[in-house]
């Protein structure tokens, strides 16, 4: 949780830096090399390759901790939906997330949620993309 | 045919001076111009398939891939749509319970109205498609709405358009009110954002990706795109509405689609229908 929120303070803070990479691009090429748990460099820093869904669902798999990320998925899902940027599978995976955690298969039922919750948060990514960047195929 | 090219072809290097805009302007609501959009998308086409006459843009994938032409030049010999335009021409002269009818909600008694659908409602404020007052007209007289994406609304709607066929589309944006060119930027806006799990925008299949194969398809130019709606595909074996085509390309991207006639979706058919201006109506169409 700790990292989670170091990171959400880098990324707000990220334009002041004015780096010659962006630590959205650090992560994603350190992913792409080295796939999850991996530790990288950043601006000085040492930040984890994981998403940040996947730390949150690197929990003891309990009843407790998967409905509570469902919850956390379902209401970052909304978000998505309301501004017209929700994804196809989402919903389903959601109802997916339940239905394993209603069969005591907690472990599954943290991995669907994060999953619905990486799909939410990458929609309203695209949601604030596209607010700077739609015009950019629009021929002139 | 060669004379109505080189007369569209002058007509829009005399509009495009006129109406050529900086390439930074056009995404707010400050600078946007609609007629400067449509000159813009006109001429990108023409450089693209110099071959295409602009007035063929009607007929979707068939103005500009040759190959797929001759299939539906023998599929529009018996239009798959013929007995979806009488039942609905039927369907249009049936009076309601209280003994009026469709004829009595639409200007000219519904027939030959086709073009200046979907149009700007200033009482309302907000985008009037044709289904949308094909249902308010049966609410308002006491009968239930009818289902939007196929069946009687579908044919219903055929019949008006072919009522229409060949009158020039004509979609205004009314200057005296502003929520008009909002209403017709965030159209163009959904048009062209990036949305869905594939990270695709419409634009990306038709306008970047048209005749260009996509996975099995083909995709067609926007330019034109809702000219002969409602379509008889023969992949639904059936007649269905524009919005039921705009919640199934919603869905390629890997997005959830919206609801028929929701807000942005009349706003996309504004935006697409104000593209259209000047080619025909040519609905009902049948596609493949
Ligand atoms: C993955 C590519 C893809 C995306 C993204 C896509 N479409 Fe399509 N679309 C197609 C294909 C393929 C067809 C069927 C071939 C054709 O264009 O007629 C089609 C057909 C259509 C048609 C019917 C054309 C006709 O002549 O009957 C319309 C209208 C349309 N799309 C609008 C849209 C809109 C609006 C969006 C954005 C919400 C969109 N499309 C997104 C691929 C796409």
């Amino acid at each position: 949780m700790k990292k989670i929120i170091t990171i959400a303070a880098v990324l707000a803070l990220a334009p002041t830096f004015a780096s010659a990479e962006s630590f959205q691009e650090a992560f994603e090429s350190n992913r792409a090399m080295y796939g999850k748990n991996h530790t990288f460099e950043w601006n000085g820093k040492n930040f984890s390759t994981n998403h940040e869904e996947e730390v949150e669902a690197a929990v003891a798999a309990t009843k407790e901790n998967a409905l509570d990320l469902i919850a956390k998925a379902k209401a970052k899902n909304k978000e998505a939906a309301k501004l017209g940027f929700e994804w196809k599978l989402t919903g389903g995976i959601l109802k997916d997330a339940q239905k394993a955690a209603d069969a005591g298969e907690y472990r599954k039922a943290l991995d669907l949620a994060a999953q619905a919750k990486y799909h939410s948060r990458m929609g309203i990514q695209q949601h604030a993309y596209a607010q700077s960047n739609w015009h950019l195929s629009v021929p002139q | 045919m060669k004379i109505i090219k080189k007369l569209a072809l002058g007509l829009g290097v005399a509009a495009a001076a006129q109406m050529t805009q900086a390439a930074d302007s056009g995404f707010d609501l400050a600078t946007v111009n609609p007629e400067a959009d449509r000159v813009a998308l006109q001429n990108y086409f023409e450089s693209r398939f110099p071959q295409s006459e602009i007035s063929d843009y009607v007929n979707g994938i068939y103005a500009v891939d040759a190959s797929s032409r001759e299939q539906w030049e023998e599929l529009e010999e018996f239009p798959p749509y013929e007995f979806a335009v009488e039942e609905g021409e039927t369907l249009f002269n049936t009076p309601f319970a209280n003994g009026k009818g469709y004829a009595d909600c639409f200007e000219n008694g519904g027939v030959g109205i086709r073009q200046n659908y979907p149009y700007w409602n200033k009482e309302a404020g907000t985008v009037k498609t044709l289904e949308m007052e094909i249902n308010e007209c049966r609410e308002a007289n006491g009968e239930k709405p009818l289902k939007w994406a196929k069946g009687d609304i579908a044919k219903i709607s055929a019949y008006m358009a072919w009522t229409s066929r060949d009158k020039p589309i004509n979609i205004e944006i009314p200057s005296d009110d502003p929520r008009a060119k909002a209403a017709y930027l965030d159209g163009k806006k959904f048009f062209y954002a990036k949305r869905g799990q594939l990270n695709l925008s419409c634009a990306n299949c038709h306008v970047q990706g048209a005749n260009i194969r996509i996975r099995a398809d083909l995709p067609s130019p926007q330019l034109g795109h809702t000219s002969h709606f409602p379509v008889f595909r023969s992949k639904w074996g059936e007649l269905g509405t524009l919005h039921r085509r705009y919640k199934g390309c919603h869905k390629d991207s890997r997005s959830k689609p919206l609801s028929h006639q929701v807000e942005v979706y009349r706003n996309l058919e504004f935006f697409q229908s104000y593209m259209n201006n000047g080619l025909v109506v040519n609905g009902p169409g049948a596609r493949k």
